[in-house]
């Protein structure tokens, strides 16, 4: 068998290895989009950022000045922690005069979960609903910050790809 | 079924819903804080006599207390939460969770029972954790931290 596909594919006549390959069926479009859809089409850019030695006050202020959930802490275009409202609440709101002139670093969350931009939306998703995170940092293969993808995001994807009613 | 008709058809009381943290309105919040931190929750609600919500503080609200005035901490609830905040009923599908965090900008929201007393909390977290449910695949492979995928790990 194996001769005569190397006969054919020698004599021009390529046998296709996924002629008999059948895509994946989806119940609708819905799952079809979480599935085969990319992050990239969901994340926010450009993102906000603060590094790691900004004053946590400075940090509070961006996150309300901008009216966003979450900043992301950068070294070097590089990934290191993320700085949310749920740190704001666990670290910072009861104890601001002590924290106020301290680096974010010593507030973030360390080592975040993240995302590739070639992931799966569902990858995305289910990061949220596993780990907890409600905003999932974006990299490319160098590790390279992207953007971030939020649940509202998320749940404008959702209503976008849901059959219409 | 697929998922959407899966959400058009299934009750918001088949998520996993949250036991809210319920405070007062003369609690200081402060309190309200120490709560939401115990219970790892990012809101707390006000709720009347009736068991009715009426308010509800959240942790970017409380961002913005912060920013704006620390001492704010210890000043009562009433005075910063947010009134007429939105809910679903126990019995409505789970796509009107969907519609309410969308429409109304919102991370949380209230569910109450047939005679609108507060039953639960619900929001983002829990329509992600709904959907990823209908993606096991998904779920399993997911690393953890920066951690590389499973099967990359394994060199598969």
């Amino acid at each position: 068998m194996a001769d005569d596909k190397q006969k054919d594919s020698a004599t021009g006549n390529f046998q296709d290895p996924l002629e008999d390959f059948e895509p994946k069926k989806y119940a609708d479009a819905l799952e079809k989009a979480l599935a085969e859809r990319t992050v990239a089409e969901i994340q926010s850019q450009p993102y906000a950022s603060v590094f790691p030695d900004t004053p946590v006050a400075e940090a509070v202020e961006k996150l309300a000045g901008l009216h966003v959930a979450c900043l992301l802490v950068e070294e070097e275009g590089k990934l290191i922690g993320v700085f949310s409202d749920r740190n704001v609440l666990d670290k910072v709101a009861l104890e601001f005069d002590a924290f106020k002139d301290r680096h974010v670093r010593e507030v973030m969350t360390e080592n975040p979960v993240y995302v590739y931009e070639t992931d799966s939306a569902a990858a995305a998703l289910s990061v949220m609903a596993v780990s907890g995170y409600r905003h999932v940092p974006v990299v490319d293969v160098n590790q390279k910050l992207l953007g971030i993808v939020s649940p509202q995001r998320v749940a404008a994807f959702l209503r976008e790809h849901a059959p219409q009613a | 079924m697929g998922l959407f008709e899966n959400m058009s058809q299934e009750p918001v009381q088949t998520l996993n819903l949250r036991r809210p943290v319920v405070v007062k309105p003369n609690d200081t919040i402060r309190a309200a804080v120490e709560s939401m931190r115990e219970r790892r929750l990012g809101c707390a609600i006000l709720v009347d006599k009736r068991e009715h919500p009426v308010g509800m503080l959240t942790e970017s609200m409380l961002t913005q207390l912060i920013a704006q005035n620390p001492e704010a901490i210890e000043q009562p609830v009433k005075e910063h939460a947010a009134e007429n905040w939105p809910w679903v009923k126990l019995s409505d599908p789970i796509l009107d969770v969907l519609e309410a965090l969308e429409a109304k900008n919102v991370r949380f929201l209230c569910v109450v029972d047939d005679k609108g007393r507060l039953a639960g909390l619900t929001g983002q977290k829990g329509l992600m954790e709904y959907i990823a449910d209908h993606f096991p695949h998904q779920v399993m492979v997911q690393r953890v931290g920066q951690a590389p995928y499973l099967h990359e790990r394994e060199g598969a």
